[in-house]
């Protein structure tokens, strides 16, 4: 390591401790102790060289809340679709969600359904993403490979070229009836409070229904390449029901009336950590199930339940985390609402021992179900005589004050809530995104893996990367903060001893 | 979906100019837009038979893939923060310097790895990129203004880069 970084670390620290002795009650810490990072890990080792505590630092928007104050409510979908570039279709919906129920008004069927259909097509898209390019050098190309095939050039070799051909062009068909609706993929201007700003024409439907009866196609077609690369593979069956990936938590998801998964509307229904029934809410009393907790180290506030108060990053009946995500919706609901995804699910919790399921890897496998899911709801609402209904908004007419919306965002259930004054506009602004629900269980996570791989100051080789799968399953969003490094996103490992100083640091190279 | 369907041809029309100058960033966080904006300046610069095209996207990762067909060349702009430099100073890389396969982070889709995985597939991908990446001091405050010390650095900036650019004809 390089000394200098060694001794300014070391001095900056001895200064910040300084301060912190100076000022324990204080709940925040000098900044120099809650270093910024993409994916920074920091690992604090105890006397005897083991693991006391390993952090995941997530860098955090600041001024959100002061950006929106005083703006008219109905521009909160496009503003809060400019924040991220990863999801902005979650954020736009979750807004305008938000909206509907600030001006108490129902958006009619055929807007409901174009909505939906955006949403599903959105889901599909951003999964397939995941599983064969972010997660794919995981589990396509595997753990076990050598480092120059685990990239998304390994997955090709693995799948051929056509696959990727195939999920290139699928995104980008995709991506375009996104466009078709809202404009801008990544500033879409589709949601009104009650409706939507466009319809489907009927002359343009034959090849919404050719795309989406393509899209099932290609989401049974990943189901499948899953099933041959990794279901077939003992030892990849064994990495993810393993211990070291497993926690027992709550989960958390959205639920339609015969308690389904659905992405787009429902009730957010939780289980324990045996499957059990916890809580069934709807969006507007998120509040009374979900409090945030601030921890010294990091910007994120960790969410737990409420009711139950917090007690510490621990699994267990006692401890309020909660997951969200591909595998905590499954673990929610009581099924899938369409048949193919159904079978896929059914076939899910039987080859991994029944529900709920614990392992975070099996987010992966839940990843592909939900794809199905999303593509058989696409061909049924393209089917729906009423989604060329050109009814498509109710105006307002109530008085605004309190709006919240929910979706299921890729990454897990996603809160927008808004208060406005009389003439609809912004007093105050609160967004849970789907990382902060499942913060808390990440970094057990990444925690569990560091101690599973650090034993008495030695260092296991493939820590960076058995630590980096741990919270990739999760598919966290770091989103915007993606942008600043052109090219790569380095994950960096600093370990330091019992008295804080930084030992070593690992970076991949 | 005015694209043909099932090809994997850009969502524009094919493009007719040499070099792209692709600005990368979120126009409402704060100093992450400074590639944006560089952008912005360059393109009021040109006239309409300029060999050179400007776009911006807020998008990454695979998504860049779609602007990038079909070009020679491509000029990245974007936001870097690597503490090691004041705010505005101009970090450049070339292509041979980008961290391409198999030394970037297996699983975010960089640049490199775009123009990889777009080789791979066949794809008219540019020859050669080159990279802008000027130091900011907060890309994480929702705002849509730049710090002072980037505000300030800005004309510079923007002189720089587009002599440079203009290199590249």
């Amino acid at each position: 390591m390089n000394p200098a970084t060694q001794q300014t670390w070391n001095q900056a620290n001895l200064k910040a401790n300084a301060t912190y002795q100076a000022e324990r009650r204080r709940v925040t810490v000098e900044p120099i102790t809650r270093l910024e990072g993409h994916g920074k890990i920091d690992i604090f080792l105890d006397d005897a060289g083991d693991v006391e505590r390993a952090y995941l630092q997530i860098p955090e928007l600041r001024g959100f809340e002061v950006f929106s104050l005083g703006r008219p409510a109905e521009e909160m979908p496009q503003i809060t679709s400019r924040i991220c570039g990863v999801c902005p279709t979650a954020h736009h919906m979750a807004a305008t969600k938000a909206l509907d129920d600030l001006y108490q008004v129902e958006p009619p069927p055929a807007a409901r359904k174009i909505r939906e259909l955006v949403y599903n097509t959105f889901v599909l898209e951003d999964h397939a993403l995941h599983v064969y390019i972010l997660g794919g050098p995981d589990f396509i190309v595997g753990p076990q490979a050598p480092p120059e095939k685990r990239n998304i050039l390994g997955v090709i070799e693995k799948v051929g070229v056509e696959v990727g051909k195939r999920v290139i062009s699928m995104r980008r068909r995709l991506r375009e009836l996104i466009a078709y609706f809202g404009g801008k993929v990544i500033h879409p201007v589709l949601g009104l409070p009650g409706g939507v700003s466009k319809g489907l024409k009927p002359e343009d439907l034959p090849q919404f229904k050719e795309l989406a009866k393509d899209g099932l196609d290609f989401a049974l077609f990943t189901l499948q390449v899953f099933e041959d690369l990794v279901l077939k593979n003992p030892d990849y069956v064994k990495l993810i029901t393993g211990d070291t990936y497993t926690h027992r938590t709550y989960y958390m998801g959205l639920v339609d009336a015969q308690n389904k998964v659905n992405f787009y509307d429902g009730l957010i229904r939780v289980v324990d950590a045996t499957g059990k029934e916890y809580a069934k809410f709807p969006a507007r009393r998120y509040r009374d199930f979900i409090a945030e907790h601030v921890e010294p180290w990091s910007y994120v506030k960790f969410c737990f339940l409420k009711p139950i108060g917090w007690h510490g990053f621990e699994e267990g009946p006692q401890s309020s985390v909660y997951a969200v995500a591909p595998l905590a919706r499954l673990n929610v609901a009581e099924g899938m609402a369409t048949p193919q995804a159904q079978k896929a699910y059914e076939e899910f919790f039987n080859t991994l021992g029944g529900k709920p399921v614990h392992h975070t890897l099996a987010n992966h496998w839940a990843r592909v179900v939900e794809m199905i899911y999303a593509a058989e709801r696409m061909v049924e609402l393209v089917n729906d005589p009423e989604i060329t209904n050109t009814n498509l908004r109710v105006i307002p007419s109530a008085k605004p004050s309190v709006g919240v919306g929910v979706v299921e965002a890729p990454r897990g259930t996603l809160y927008h809530h808004f208060e406005t004054d009389d003439r609809g506009l912004i007093t105050k602004a609160n967004l849970i995104v789907a990382t902060q629900n499942n913060a808390a269980r990440i970094a057990m996570s990444v925690d569990k893996a560091a101690r599973g791989l650090i034993k008495k100051g030695q260092v296991s080789e493939g820590l960076l990367n058995m630590v980096e799968m741990a919270f990739r399953a999760y598919d966290p969003c770091f989103g915007c903060a993606t942008h600043s490094l052109p090219g790569h996103l380095p994950l960096s490992v600093s370990i330091y001893n019992r008295e804080r100083h930084l030992l070593r640091q690992l970076v991949q190279s | 979906m005015n694209a043909p369907a099932a090809e994997l041809a850009p969502a524009s029309a094919a493009p007719a100019k040499k070099v792209l100058v692709l600005g990368l960033g979120n126009d409402i966080l704060g100093d992450d837009a400074v590639g944006l904006n560089i952008a912005r300046e360059i393109r009021k610069r040109l006239s309409a038979s300029d060999p050179m095209e400007v776009r911006e996207t807020c998008e990454m990762g695979l998504s860049l893939l779609d602007d990038i067909v079909g070009f020679e060349e491509l000029v990245l702009l974007d936001a870097v923060q690597t503490g090691r430099a004041p705010p505005g100073f101009v970090h450049e890389f070339e292509g041979a310097e980008l961290r391409v396969l198999p030394s970037g982070s297996p699983h975010f889709l960089g640049v490199g790895e775009v123009l990889a995985l777009g080789r791979r597939l066949g794809l008219s991908v540019p020859q050669r990129v080159k990279i802008f990446a000027v130091e900011v001091q907060d890309p994480f405050t929702v705002t849509t203004s730049m710090t002072a010390p980037l505000r300030q650095a800005f004309p510079a900036i923007v002189e720089h880069i587009w002599c440079a650019t203009r290199q590249l004809l």
